[in-house]
């Protein structure tokens, strides 16, 4: 009996997964996205290059030296005579170029078309200029400056330390990663379902097998999709961060310093977990959906985006009573529960309860999304309501 | 308890099913026999669907039984490997390549898949679409798609075979082709339910039927059976020259029933002692009639009567 049940969840399994899963689309979506990137990037250089053009400045030529000095190593400064403002704001209106700038002992009066972002820059320079003064008038050098702005020397000595900010980064990604497999999920759960119900495929197929083989074999099937492309991205954005070392001239292998083995070991069962839960939960919710574009219940689909973005709260304080909760609520914790893992101390005895938890969780809603699903399709000729699935579901 | 001696392989008890106020089956039973082409006809609504979801275990009776003896095991449940059923709401994947899609439906039934794919390619060499087999479904003509639905329900080559409505939709070419997979398959030792409401088709095929109406049995028994019980009537179709009046026709002897088809001919049904001789000679009395002709009942007029009487 139980081998006949796992060859069918196997048979459904990858079958949803052969539907779904579309290397060829895959490869297509990753090359878009490299070519976009690179479009972005060499597009965003050449259109910021003109900015990027050192910034002729006109000065009156009496204005202070130190400061005519300053500007000159930013800036191509021009000194012209005071005369010669009418004509320069002028040439401003109508061919909307060049900047004045003018000085006293108090302000700094800048003349341009517009702010630009060049304007902006000259902003922050004229600030690093006034500071440099103002050190000056009260005698103070730039070391001294540099101490009184400093943070207090705190050595700090603790027991339990963590080294966690790079392990931050990891349990990041593994977060975004799931946020990305639930999401595709979504759609192809959608597809899967919906669609179904539309060809009138259903009634065909739960004559062949029961209710709870089919909603397994969708939910594994399509969770080992997600997963599929959650591989994909991954293996991209290692290379991608391989590549940013490089060009940043940090060495490649400056990647595996992020890729904390430990980590990935405690993250990996619990995302898995994790988006098996929400694909019982996203497939209960397709089973009692008629048609995708008109009914109201399609935007419970976004459910998992609220739980999942809920679960960052644990960077504000990973001890707090909050976490603890979000670490442990099994529609939290796939995320939570590695987040805390590597910011705060957590027991073995938490990760394993936390992951059993979990376990049980989606072990018990993928029995209830078949039961939602087997009772649904004694409904027909209209979408059912919660209050209809709930009545049929407690006489069944 | 089945009597394996009878060969039955299908025996309902008195199976009801009710949905809000309505008695969608009330207390009907009957028996399939191996080998059997088994009817099951009434008008659209009489709960012949909701009967086959019963037996299929899709949803469950509200009071009666089911027992089902297939492969030699006695069961409540049919079992998937055994059976097969082209659902009248059907479908199939139709952005998936034909060959792929006949292999799962098969797999899923239990069936390998390396034979399943041979037989998939057998009988898509009958029905003239093996060049198709690797194109997507939604390509096919609305009658080749039902063709392809139909090798669905059969490939893994089920003892039992529930069709709910399979001439629905399809040209009478193809119904006429339908019924020749029928005959086929039966000849390969598959037992059929066959469910529907073109009783002309039907007739041409079963052995025994099962007429429902409004959940309730109205016939059950075999197709010779209804009509010696109910065939020996005489229906009179008369073309008359001015607009049907029921008054000139009321008191002819014998008459059931007057049913006006149109506004110039009308159809009489005459019980079965009546005398032919005697209905022509009282109608040459009646003014007003360009043609006469006379038949015997097809299953169609039976079950209209049948319903009426009931």
């Amino acid at each position: 009996m139980i081998m006949k049940y796992l060859k069918q969840v196997i048979t459904v399994t990858r079958w949803e997964f052969s539907r779904f899963y579309k290397p060829k689309n895959e490869a297509l979506g990753l090359i878009i996205m490299i070519v976009t990137s690179v479009v972005f990037y060499f597009g965003g250089k050449y259109a910021f290059s003109d900015t990027d053009k050192k910034l002729e400045i006109s000065v009156y030529m009496d204005m202070d030296a130190a400061l005519t000095e300053f500007l000159s190593n930013h800036y191509i400064v021009k000194e012209i005579q005071k005369a010669e403002m009418a004509k320069l704001i002028e040439l401003m209106r109508n061919e909307k170029v060049g900047v004045l700038l003018e000085s006293d002992s108090k302000n700094f009066v800048v003349h341009a078309y517009k702010n630009t972002r060049a304007i902006k820059n000259l902003k922050t320079h004229l600030t690093e200029y006034h500071k440099q003064r103002e050190m000056q008038k009260i005698g103070l050098s730039p070391d001294e400056l540099t101490a009184v702005l400093s943070p207090a020397p705190v050595i700090e000595s603790f027991v339990y330390t963590d080294n966690s900010g790079k392990r931050v980064v990891l349990s990041y990604f593994f977060a975004g990663l799931m946020i990305m497999a639930v999401f595709l999920s979504f759609a192809y759960q959608f597809t899967a379902i919906t669609g179904e119900k539309q060809l009138k495929i259903t009634e065909q197929i739960v004559s062949a097998i029961s209710p709870q083989v089919w909603m397994d074999g969708k939910i594994f099937g399509i969770t080992l999709t997600g997963i599929s492309s959650m591989l994909t991205y991954a293996v991209l954005s290692i290379v991608g961060g391989m590549l940013f070392f490089q060009f940043t001239g940090l060495p490649a292998s400056g990647i595996l310093d992020y890729i904390y083995l430990p980590s990935i070991v405690i993250y990996l069962p619990f995302a898995l977990v994790g988006i098996l839960i929400w694909n019982a939960i996203l497939a209960a919710i397709a089973s009692i959906i008629t048609d995708p574009n008109n009914s109201g219940k399609s935007s419970l689909m976004m459910l998992p985006l609220f739980f999942v973005i809920a679960s960052f709260l644990i960077t504000r304080d990973p001890d707090s009573g909050l976490s603890i909760f979000l670490s442990w609520f099994p529609l939290t914790s796939a995320t939570s529960m590695p987040m805390r893992w590597a910011i705060t101390e957590v027991g073995y005895w938490q990760l394993s309860g936390s992951f059993i938890l979990l376990v049980l969780t989606f072990y018990f809603l993928r029995k209830l999304a078949a039961k939602i699903f087997r009772v649904s399709i004694l409904i027909t000729g209209k979408e059912p309501t919660f209050s209809e699935v709930y009545k049929l579901s407690k006489m069944t | 308890m089945i009597d394996k001696m009878q060969k039955t392989v299908l025996r309902v008890n008195f199976i009801s099913k009710g949905f809000s106020n309505v008695k969608a089956v009330n207390n009907i039973s009957f028996a399939v026999e191996q080998g059997d082409i088994y009817a099951f006809l009434g008008p659209n609504g009489a709960g012949k669907t909701t009967t086959i979801r019963m037996l299929l275990d899709i949803i469950k009776p509200d009071s009666g039984n089911i027992e089902w003896n297939l492969n030699g095991k006695q069961n409540k449940v049919p079992n998937a490997e055994h059976i097969g059923y082209l659902p009248e709401e059907r479908g199939l994947y139709l952005d998936i390549p034909i060959l792929k899609s006949l292999v799962y439906m098969a797999t899923i039934r239990g069936m390998e898949k390396a034979y399943a794919k041979k037989t998939a390619l057998d009988w898509l060499e009958r029905i003239g679409l093996a060049d198709r087999a690797k194109e997507k479904l939604q390509v096919l003509s609305k009658g080749n798609q039902q063709k392809i639905q139909f090798v669905a329900s059969i490939l893994h080559k089920p003892e039992f075979v529930i069709l709910d409505e399979p001439f629905s939709g399809l040209d009478p070419l193809n119904q006429e082709l339908f019924i020749d997979f029928i005959k086929e398959i039966n000849n390969q030792g598959t037992t059929i339910l066959l469910s529907a409401h073109q009783m002309s088709l039907v007739e041409k095929v079963a052995n025994k039927l099962f007429l429902i109406n409004n959940g309730n049995e109205v016939y059950n028994g075999s197709l010779s059976g209804i009509y010696q019980l109910f065939g020996e009537r005489i229906i009179i179709e008369l073309q008359l020259e001015a607009p049907f009046n029921e008054t000139t026709f009321q008191y002819l002897n014998g008459a059931e029933s007057i049913d006006s088809i149109d506004d110039l001919r009308v159809k009489i049904t005459f019980g079965q002692e009546t005398n032919l001789k005697n209905v022509l000679h009282d109608l040459t009395k009646i003014e007003g009639i360009c043609d006469i002709t006379s038949h015997k009942p097809d299953l169609h007029e039976i079950f209209v009567q049948l319903v009426k009487k009931q």
